[in-house]
């Protein structure tokens, strides 16, 4: 038995250098380890070693089995590993330049800009609130004490329903309600559609967008105003941003101003994009009127605040580097969906 | 508008105000300068020069060759203009000289030499005279620099007319040198006026107003005026404040609209004696000035002479027939404020803007009738010592403005500006400007000025204006802000939209697009859409877009169809927007915002569109909204939805909006192989919807088992149908279920079948087979009963 044993093991020897795949390898393991291998053959004469024997010939039979499982586990591996290598080696090689398909619509750039301006005011503790385009005529003149002779009322300027209403020619229709809502603590912006009636070129729309905002709060002054415009547009444009008060005026506010801020372009040298000022005229604001606080039951004695616009679609082109304003109601999509979805 | 510094100067000391300092302040403390223009720096070397001797030209019949003294030397010079003649002392630009940026040079002219050039007015600049070189009246000496005797170096400054909208006071010079005394500190002198209480007891001119438009009517009467032509510095002033010079008398009342604000009218007395201003008929009409005949429009107000002629549309331009010429020498000057709705109305419908309506639209101070005509007198009668006046000053004054007074103290405006000031310093601020103030204490009784109380300044918070703005707005430093910390709540809708948007571009591949808040009538009528718009603009300049929309599909419809070739058949747009469906009873527009969304596609079928649309309505509602939908099969109202696959989309019952097929009769019109669905949801109403969010249940420690049955159902059943069916299952077991597939067999074109997958779960212990059986023989009794047998 011995002898078997001994010749099992140097046929297992050299059927093992022959073993080139894991296929052999397995027909190998069979032969020598599975039910009807060498090994159990062998095994079937075991009965007949005699008993003092056993112990020594049992402990044979099993070295020489965990030898060959030792081995054959070692070349399975090293045939593993060699059949990954040639199969990483022979790969297809991916070409991953091929364009990329990621089916993604867009959003309007106003969404876009909108939306990026009104996140720096609500970190500011604003309130967003919404305006109806549709407006009567009290809320978009009387409200915010525009004069009734006012030239802005004009059919040529205004468009005017056959309902006695307006399309809103300015988000500030919107003040007397939010003012109403939130009486004199208030902190709101507003954004919204507006109209005007004009012909259309590429610097105007009949149908554009603004961005307004108030503050109302006891003794807001005009060191406030300006305070506030620096640190809100250091917030819209990203960087600190010079800024200068000229006197204005609107209807809807005393005093009225025009803010400029230092140009972008040139660093407040002087360039074509400023008309050589150094200055670009950004947003009319100004210390919110008497009567529109008292329009709204807020007593101006006790109470004042500020109203500031900002040119939402001036803002869009300035930022998107669009060159027309009437692309903005185009509808045409292969321009638009060039904005993709970047909130 | 365009002032000159010299002019200015004539009124207040400026001397030492370098254009810096002028561009700097005046523009943080008064009014927008658009450009300051150095006048004269184009003009060098051009002296007054005689013509000793006028040849022809041997090659040329305009030309002439000239001897010009100059002073010091004889220049030769070949001039084309036809005035030359000798003794003629004229301006000769020198070689090496410029004229209006033109360098002169020595030059051959048709072949003869010619050192110099003669110069008209307009060629300089300081006249509108080009028919032939200026000829010199005045003595001078030979070869003196023009520049030396007449101000033609100058600083012209203009100003934005948009900033002066609210100061009719700032629409003449002598408005502004009050401004420039105020901001460099300087005083202004008073205007030398003809004092015309010498001239009671003359005759007076009858006025007579019968229009409450014309607030007050002054005139007075002049003859024997011989001077025709004006004198130099007026000329210049006009020239460059961008007027033409015309005659003397057309010059003078231009000057004094220039230098006062007040526009000024010239008749000829001869034609005109007497005034009537009325209120204009249907029909009137007066041939102006220029020779264009105008239709006056009804209402608005209208100059008449004695006899009821027409002579003057008030405020904007006066009639051929009484107008001057260069022989008139008997003249009513007028001096007249109307209201500005009146001139601005008429101005308007008739498309004639003038200087003087201009000026009228911003409120004119009444009381400047009169300083005009003194001031226009003592001109007058300055250059032509022979003029004589021939009326008293005949006024018509029929409304006075209110005096106004205002009490404001200095701690108030201090609050407001956010800088300390007492109430010496508004004092002195507002003296400067031509305020009158009585100090008590902090308190301060404001007396304002008439020239600033025609509309401009009423109440105490135009006071913290004036005072801020002297005090520099340059110099103003920041102050924060102090409020209390409150969270702020967000309104829902608001940001519903952004999230509406957002899923809708990122996972449904669609595109937002804007739009107007009209119908394209004409699109919808070729594209056989009906719309019912409840509301349409009253300007109808533009027919085929003056219905405001009832829904904004069909704008979307228009759109897909535009972006259809760009797009290669696949367009998906959306939009958020507004539309009127209706009428409210109180006779407001019912403004709703809605979201609409048009997918169309000519690759895929509709109901592979219409899921996909109907997905995002259930993502959105389910995910961003917490509330179920129901989609509910709807005959639509709408002419371009689809007759049989529209669906109202309801919550808890009520409808909040539709979705479903664009009808072929529509989508056929754009092309025939083009697919179209739609939906459109009031925002309002989705963003108030909610259920409360699902309760999350605690997964079972024991295996689930899964069941795949499949019912036979006819093909008109609903899965609805099916959902209904198997509601009825009572079992505690079952977890939930859902639909795997619908197999749908073209040989059994009435029958179809759905496969559901069951998930069971014996929640405290291991299921055992009966149970599972059990559950499965309820399951296929319970659909058998409502006709779904299970598919063998």
């Amino acid at each position: 038995m011995k002898d078997k044993l001994i010749k099992i093991e140097s046929e297992f020897d050299s059927a093992y250098k022959e073993a080139k795949d894991l296929n052999l390898l397995e027909e190998i393991r069979l032969k020598f380890l599975g039910k009807k291998g060498s090994l159990n053959y062998v095994m079937a004469d075991f009965k007949q070693v005699p008993n003092e024997m056993k112990k020594e010939i049992g402990q044979l039979v099993n070295k020489l089995k965990n030898k060959i499982e030792e081995k054959i586990a070692e070349k399975k591996q090293e045939l593993e590993d060699k059949q990954n290598e040639a199969e990483i080696n022979n790969a297809k090689k991916i070409d991953l330049t091929l364009p990329a398909k990621t089916n993604v619509g867009s959003l309007h750039p106003r969404t876009l800009i909108l939306k990026e301006v009104e996140d720096v005011f609500v970190s500011m503790g604003f309130v967003v609130e919404d305006g109806f385009e549709i407006e009567t005529e009290y809320n978009n003149f009387d409200a915010v004490n525009v004069p009734a002779n006012h030239p802005a009322r004009d059919m040529q300027d205004t468009f005017w329903l056959d309902n006695g209403q307006v399309l809103k020619t300015h988000t500030s229709a919107a003040q007397n309600r939010i003012l109403k809502k939130y009486g004199p603590h208030c902190k709101a912006i507003f954004p919204g559609r507006c109209f005007r009636n004009e012909s259309l070129d590429a610097g105007h729309e009949n149908t554009f967008f603004q961005m307004e905002g108030i503050v109302v709060d006891e003794n807001v002054s005009v060191s406030n105003l300006l305070y506030f415009m620096k640190e809100m547009l250091k917030g819209v444009f990203k960087k600190d941003i010079n800024v200068r008060l000229r006197p204005g005026f609107f209807p809807f506010t005393e005093p009225s101003f025009e803010l400029d801020a230092s140009c972008a372009f040139c660093g407040g040298k002087g360039c074509s994009s400023c008309g050589g000022s150094g200055w670009i005229e950004l947003c009319p604001c100004g210390m919110i009127h008497p009567n529109v606080l008292r329009n709204a039951g807020i007593d101006p004695d006790k109470y004042s605040g500020f109203a500031f616009g900002l040119g939402a679609d001036r803002l869009v082109m300035l930022k998107t580097g669009l060159n027309d304003i009437r692309h903005l109601n185009s509808g045409n999509v292969s321009l638009l969906k060039q904005f993709g979805i970047k909130l | 508008m365009k002032i000159s510094l010299n002019w200015l100067k004539e009124f207040v000391d400026l001397d030492g105000i370098t254009k810096e300092d002028i561009d700097k302040k005046v523009n943080q403390m008064c009014a927008e300068i658009e450009n300051i223009e150095e006048k004269g720096a184009d003009i060098k070397n051009v002296v007054y020069g005689k013509i000793l001797e006028v040849k022809n030209h041997p090659e040329s019949q305009k030309l002439h060759i000239l001897k010009v003294d100059v002073g010091e030397e004889v220049l030769q010079i070949v001039c084309g203009a036809p005035n030359v003649k000798e003794n003629m002392v004229t301006m000769v630009a020198k070689v090496g000289g410029m004229v209006c940026g033109k360098k002169i040079g020595p030059a051959k002219l048709a072949g003869v030499e010619s050192f110099g050039m003669c110069c008209s007015e307009s060629e300089l600049g300081i006249g509108s005279d080009d028919s032939g070189i200026v000829e010199v009246k005045y003595d001078v000496k030979l070869g003196t620099d023009i520049k030396k005797v007449l101000p033609i170096d100058d600083l012209v400054i203009e100003i934005d007319n948009k900033t002066l909208t609210n100061r009719p006071d700032l629409w003449g010079h002598y408005g502004f040198a009050r401004e420039f005394s105020a901001i460099f500190k300087r005083p202004l002198n008073p205007l030398e006026t003809l004092d015309l209480s010498k001239l009671e007891g003359l005759e007076r001119i009858k006025i007579k107003v019968s229009t409450p438009a014309c607030l007050r009517y002054s005139a007075i009467s002049c003859n024997n005026i011989t001077k025709t032509q004006s004198p130099e510095i007026m000329k210049i002033r006009l020239n460059y404040c961008g007027m033409r010079d015309i005659n003397f008398l057309a010059d003078l009342t231009n000057y004094i609209m220039l230098e006062l604000g007040q526009p000024m009218h010239a008749f000829d007395n001869e034609k005109v004696k007497e005034i009537e201003v009325v209120s204009s008929k249907k029909g009137d009409k007066l041939l102006t000035l220029e020779g264009e005949e105008h239709e006056v429009p009804e209402n608005s107000v209208l100059i008449c002479d004695g006899n009821k002629n027409s002579v003057a549309i008030a405020g904007i331009k006066g009639g051929l027939m009484s107008g001057i010429t260069e022989k008139t020498s008997s003249v009513l000057f007028e001096s007249a404020t109307f209201t500005s709705e009146a001139i601005r109305k008429t101005s308007r419908a008739i498309g004639l803007i003038t200087d003087a309506s201009l000026r009228y639209e911003k409120s004119l101070d009444p009381e400047l009738t009169k300083t005009a005509l003194a001031r226009l007198l003592y001109i007058l009668t300055y250059y032509d010592d022979g003029a004589v006046i021939t009326s008293s000053f005949s006024d018509c004054y029929n409304y006075h403005y209110d005096k106004i007074k205002i009490n404001v103290s200095a701690d108030f405006i201090s609050r407001r500006i956010g800088i300390d000031v007492n109430a010496n310093e508004v004092k002195e601020i507002l003296e400067r400007l031509g305020f009158s103030c009585n100090i008590s204490g902090e308190n301060l009784e404001v007396l304002v000025p008439s020239f600033r109380a025609t509309k401009d300044i009423s109440i105490k918070e135009d006071l913290v204006e004036e005072v801020a703005r002297m005090l520099n707005y340059g110099a103003f430093t920041a102050k924060p802000l102090a409020f209390n910390v409150e969270p702020v709540v967000q309104d829902k809708e608001h940001t519903l939209e952004y999230q509406a948007k957002f899923l809708l571009a990122s996972k449904y591949n669609a595109n937002e697009v804007h739009s107007y808040i009209w119908d394209y009538t004409d699109f919808n009528a070729e594209h056989k859409i009906e719309t019912k718009p409840v509301l349409h603009l009253m300007d109808t300049r533009n027919a085929g877009q003056s219905a405001i929309r009832d829904s904004l599909v069909p704008t979307l419809i228009k759109f897909a169809s535009e972006n259809k070739e760009s797009e290669e058949n696949s367009v998906r747009i959306f939009e958020i927007g507004r539309c009127v469906p209706s009428i409210k009873e109180d006779g407001l527009a019912n403004e709703e915002k809605h979201l609409a969304v048009v997918f169309s596609s000519s690759d895929c079928s509709e109901e592979e569109l219409l899921v996909d649309l109907k997905n995002y309505l259930v993502d959105l509602s389910e995910n961003y909204v917490y509330a179920t939908l129901n989609f509910e099969r709807e005959e639509p109202s709408q002419n371009y939805m689809h007759k049989v696959n529209t669906f109202a989309v309801k919550f808890n019952g009520e409808k909040i909006g539709y979705i479903g097929v664009i009808s072929p009769i529509v989508s056929k019109t754009i092309d025939k192989k083009l697919k179209m669905v739609a939906t459109e949801i009031n925002f309002k109403e989705l963003a108030k919807c909610r259920n409360y969010p699902k309760k999350v249940k605690v997964p079972s420690l024991y295996q689930s088992t899964h069941l795949d049955l499949n019912f036979v159902m006819n093909t008109s059943d609903t899965y609805a149908d099916a959902v209904k069916a198997l509601s009825k299952i009572r079992s505690k077991l079952l977890v939930g279920y859902k639909l795997v597939e619908v197999f749908e067999n073209p040989l059994t074109p009435n029958k179809k079948s759905m496969l559901f997958r069951f998930e069971i779960n014996g929640k405290d212990h291991s299921l055992v087979g009966e149970e599972i059986d059990g559950f499965m023989n309820d399951v296929i009794n319970l659909m058998e009963k409502a006709g779904y047998p299970l598919k063998k």
